[in-house]
């Protein structure tokens, strides 16, 4: 190239010839562009192959540890001798699942998967006349977790099967399922405040068992036996109510031969936005 | 209410000394000057050519904006461009909306890049120091799903910091480009120049 034609170009290559140490920044630029891209690809690679990634249905993709998921918080509360027992649950946020399954000497087993240690719910036991009370209540949380930030706080609940409970779940914002089929329930009080509410029901042939569901905005979803000698009130403020399996008598719904001379099951549906759905299964 | 040419004359100058360079402001007087002078020539009262350049206010801060603008565009500079476009807002108010605003979007952007930049520039070290302590067995740094992926993730965060913040380099040249065209289109619109040459 003559001396004249690399004057020429000069002007033009002001910018683009820009020189950090005497390598172009295009250069620095194309370098920089490839590492990223190889650090991340193989920081990928490393995690598919420890089973991080791509993440589970229940997890969110994240590169740092979820710390609840890595710290679940189990604990037993024993029957110590009681042959009944009151249950409240209140969970501010989160996911919130009740089933039976809580070995013969405990009456519930709570894992709690939650960011240690300010979301850590408050339990609070008592028994009176043989009857055991316990109460587990999120106290809220203030502190910030920086490198989890969708870490979930999501509770599993185990209930004695044997023991007959009256149970009362109060959850802010967030679904709830409530398999309560193998339960032994004297009653049952749900509040929700945002989120679905799933609520499995089991039959009691030999007394009455009432039953109040309050959900604020989502859609509820009940499910009794059919043999079961159920009537339901239903509620809702704007909504569906869809019944599968049910006779809708007035401003409620039985199921199939119910007789209200017999025990029956007595529950009662307020929903304020979403849908009910009732079935029998 | 304007009475002769000389006073308009020194309207025009007082307004645009200390922006404008001696030689330019003089040459940008003889042209009114000499407008005025065919004017007469041609039978036209000063009135009538008061109304027909406008008052020397508008006049003044028609020709600043300009010389601002250009000036930007020549020497590119922080102070220059917030000169120009200052200048501009004073053409009109209805430019608090076409040109202010515009313009802190972008300087707000710019920054919001500049900051992510550094802020992946300094997160990836860190964090990749944490990796090696997590890989030395330290429980209480175990901030990353696996540490040996932990180190590459932050090679990665850091050299995406340092891209960013070179890429904001190259994103506030183009945007000088694109605000100093703006800026001249806004200018003609205004005077109906349509264009500055």
């Amino acid at each position: 190239m003559t001396e004249s034609g690399e004057r020429q170009q000069q002007p033009a290559c002001i910018h683009a010839c820009l020189k950090i140490g005497g390598i172009s920044a295009a250069r620095i630029v194309l370098w920089l562009a490839a590492i990223t891209i190889v650090s991340f690809v193989i920081g990928f690679g490393i995690l598919a192959l420890s089973g991080g990634f791509p993440p589970g249905p229940d997890e969110s993709l994240s590169l740092f540890r979820h710390s609840a998921f890595y710290t679940p918080n189990t604990t037993e509360v024993p029957l110590d001798g009681a042959v009944a027992g009151d249950i409240a649950l209140t969970l501010g946020a989160g996911e919130l699942r009740v089933r039976g399954g809580a070995p013969d000497a405990v009456l519930i087993g709570t894992t709690v998967f939650s960011r240690a240690p300010e979301w850590q719910p408050e339990l609070v036991q008592s028994i009176n006349n043989s009857r055991k009370s316990v109460e587990i209540t999120e106290k809220g949380h203030k502190g910030k977790e920086w490198f989890a930030v969708d870490s979930p706080n999501s509770w599993t609940v185990l209930v004695n099967e044997k023991v007959p409970v009256r149970l009362e779940v109060n959850v802010g914002a967030g679904d709830s399922t409530l398999d309560l089929r193998k339960i032994t329930l004297e009653s049952l009080t749900v509040n929700n405040g945002a989120g679905d509410t799933t609520v499995e029901l089991g039959n009691y042939p030999d007394r009455r068992f009432d039953a109040t569901i309050r959900n604020g905005v989502g859609d509820l979803t009940l499910r009794v036996p059919p043999e079961s000698n159920t009537r339901i009130h239903a509620e809702t403020g704007l909504g569906d109510i869809t019944s599968n399996g049910f006779v809708q008598d007035g401003d409620s719904f039985v199921t199939a031969g119910f007789n209200p001379s017999l025990a029956f099951n007595e529950i009662t549906l307020n929903q304020g936005v979403g849908s009910i759905i009732l079935e029998t299964l | 209410m304007l009475q002769t040419e000389q006073e308009y004359i020194r309207i025009l100058r007082s307004r645009l000394e200390g922006t404008l360079p001696d030689d330019e402001l003089n040459d940008i007087i003889s042209d009114y000057t000499e407008h005025f002078r065919i004017g007469k020539a041609d039978g036209r009262t000063e009135e009538d050519l008061f109304s027909s350049l406008g008052s020397p206010e508008d006049v003044a801060r028609e020709i600043r904006a300009t010389h601002l603008v250009r000036k930007a565009e020549g020497d590119r500079s922080w102070k220059n461009i917030i000169h120009a476009v200052l200048a501009t807002l004073g053409l009109g108010l209805f430019n608090l909306v076409f040109v202010l605003v515009p313009f802190v979007i972008l300087v707000v952007l710019l920054f919001v890049v500049f900051f992510a930049g550094i802020a992946c520039a300094v997160f990836g070290p860190v964090a990749g120091i944490f990796a090696v302590l997590q890989m030395a067995g330290l429980p209480a740094f175990a901030i990353w799903q696996s540490p040996a992926a932990g180190i590459f993730f932050s090679l990665g965060i850091t050299t995406l910091g340092l891209l960013l913040v070179i890429g904001d380099y190259y994103l506030a040249r183009f945007f000088y480009h694109i605000g100093i065209r703006y800026l001249k289109w806004n200018i003609g619109v205004i005077t109906g120049t349509e264009q500055i040459p």
